[in-house]
């Protein structure tokens, strides 16, 4: 019977002993996984604050885009007014004052073929870019050709 | 009793968590972009009933074939009109182009 009695204490304290074990283990697995958590969320927020970035990125690029194609459809309307200002005929002019106009033309032309060479990617030069008078500007296409130019 | 105890504590235990994170960068495009144009000048002449004669016999002096190909004056203003909406597109093309390549290509070369 006393053997009996000891043999329970014995398991009894062992099974505790084992069960602390377990409780210490298990302790340490919780403490990983909450640091695990915290990084995660840290991760998640660093995320939400690339996303906001992003977003605010492409505001910024619709937003220009919309002004360039303001200002380029306002070019285009300068080239219309000048070919109709005050109901200008521009025939009828170069009949009158052919060589002038002819003059005008090939330099405008010029103007205009620089024009496309800007859109199509190629670097402004010096001249162009400190461009801030109407005598200094290409009159076809200064919202492209001339950035610092404030029409006047 | 032993036995049992163990067999039962480590039937319910905590799982260890794991947090799987794997990003695989999208292989680079890298096209280079257009190179810009670079185009000849062209010469305009203006004919009218009066100096017709005049300019063609100055196309013959300067070894050039006395022939022209016309445009009337409302043609030329369509021409110019034109081309204005051409070289708009090419320019926005052209800078979105740009404007894709800010936000996807970051300064360290790397893709987003």
């Amino acid at each position: 019977m006393r053997l009996f009695l000891i043999g329970i204490i014995i398991t009894s304290l062992l099974g505790a002993g084992a069960y602390v074990i377990k409780l210490q283990r298990d302790n340490g697995i919780l403490k990983a996984n909450a640091i695990k958590l915290e990084s995660a969320v840290a991760d998640q927020k660093q995320l939400i604050e690339n996303q906001k970035k992003e977003f605010e990125e492409i505001l910024t690029a619709n937003k220009k885009m919309n002004e360039l194609v303001s200002v380029l459809k306002k070019d285009l309307e300068d080239l219309d007014k000048r070919f109709n200002k005050k109901n200008r005929d521009v025939g009828k002019l170069a009949i009158q004052r052919t060589e002038s106009i002819e003059r005008i033309t090939n330099g405008a032309s010029v103007l205009a073929t620089r024009c496309i060479e800007i859109a199509s990617g190629s670097p402004l030069t010096e001249k162009e870019l400190n461009a801030t008078k109407k005598s200094e500007i290409n009159s076809e296409c200064p919202s492209i050709a001339n950035p610092n130019y404030i029409p006047y | 009793m032993l036995i049992l105890t163990i067999f039962l504590t480590s039937c319910s235990g905590v799982k260890q968590l794991e947090i799987f994170k794997e990003e695989v960068p999208r292989a680079k495009l890298n096209l280079e972009k257009p190179t810009p144009l670079e185009l000849e000048n062209l010469r305009w002449i203006i004919i009218t009933s009066a100096n017709a004669e005049e300019v063609f016999k100055k196309l013959e002096e300067q070894g050039i074939d006395p022939v022209l190909w016309g445009l009337t004056d409302k043609d030329f203003e369509l021409l110019a009109k034109n081309f204005a909406r051409i070289r708009n597109q090419l320019k926005i093309t052209n800078d979105l182009l740009d404007k894709y390549k800010e936000y996807y290509e970051v300064e360290d070369g790397e893709t987003r």
